[in-house]
């Protein structure tokens, strides 16, 4: 069995999938949220991880406990928690970006009321780093199959 | 084990950590390039107005840098396929690294973007020229 090749294989298979599912769907909403937490117009991010993790949760399935360390379920796991972090810590740089420059995007405005659009252009290229976040949370949680409960 | 998995059973733990190393890395460096040009470019804007829209140039660049990171963290985790391609240890420490590679290099690249294009629209502002531009868009990262 391959699991002997080393111990990390050995600790990491006996660690439940749904620990890593949990963790992982944990992560997402709340890595995401803290990074909404930035100053202004960041309030984005955290509904993109709200999405995120309400697809993620969606796709939780109960597996019977003998199939449970099947390579599946093992690699649905690893998937959701990969996911996870994606989402979480690429919305979290977002929200700091984002709200940085939306506090200099409101004190240039004051000076002069002609910047406010333009600054604008360049915080839409930073919301653009949560959605690619978003984006390739979704794709990767495609790869979420539980084994079935034939056989 | 079932009969259509063949590989190793926890290198899709590698992959999956490869992927979004990939991703985060960059989105690092691009959210850095970002916000510290786009402070500058603020400031600039408050003398000269007419020079915001050209002085986007690092912002543009920056946020390249993150698409880069989607498309090898796409590719990455689209070829984790144990069923159809036997994904042994050796592919999951390959994608690890290769994602691993991408996500560093984007973060700082990022970081030069940033701390440049910032230097150069102040630059901007003192001088009034777009010539800046040109010459330090020779520096733009490639990979």
């Amino acid at each position: 069995m391959a699991g002997a090749s080393s111990s990390w294989s050995r600790a990491l298979m006996h660690i439940s999938p749904y620990t890593f599912s949990a963790v992982g769907i944990a992560i997402a909403i709340g890595v995401s949220v803290l990074g909404a937490a930035c100053v202004i117009f960041c309030e984005a991010v955290a509904i993109y991880g709200v999405i995120v993790a309400i697809i993620l949760q969606t796709k939780l399935e109960s597996v019977p406990a003998s199939m449970m360390y099947e390579p599946d379920a093992l690699r649905a796991g690893y998937a959701i928690f990969a996911s996870g972090i994606i989402v979480g810590f690429a919305n979290l740089v977002c929200g700091i970006c984002v709200g940085i420059i939306g506090s200099s995007c409101a004190l240039s405005d004051a000076q002069n009321s002609s910047l406010f659009v333009k600054i604008l252009v360049i915080e839409i290229f930073g919301s653009a780093l949560g959605l690619f976040g978003v984006i390739v949370g979704i794709i990767m949680s495609g790869q979420i199959t539980w084994p079935t409960k034939a056989a | 084990m079932s009969s259509t998995f063949s590989g190793d059973e926890t290198a899709p733990f590698f992959g999956f950590l490869g992927a979004a190393a990939a991703l985060v890395f960059s989105c690092m460096g691009a959210a850095y390039g970002t916000a510290k040009s786009g402070v500058g470019v603020a400031s600039m804007g408050v003398m000269r107005p007419e020079l915001v829209m050209k002085s986007i140039v690092p912002v543009v660049m920056a946020g390249v840098l993150g698409i880069y990171g989607l498309i090898i963290a796409v590719i990455i985790s689209t070829g984790i396929n144990p069923k159809a391609k036997s994904y042994y240890l050796f592919d999951g420490y390959a994608h690890l690294s290769s994602g691993l590679a991408c996500g560093l290099a984007g973060l700082s690249a990022g970081m030069a973007i940033g701390i440049v294009g910032d230097a150069g629209v102040r630059a901007t502002d003192q001088c009034g020229l777009p010539q800046i531009f040109s010459k330090s868009s020779n520096l733009s990262p490639t990979g």
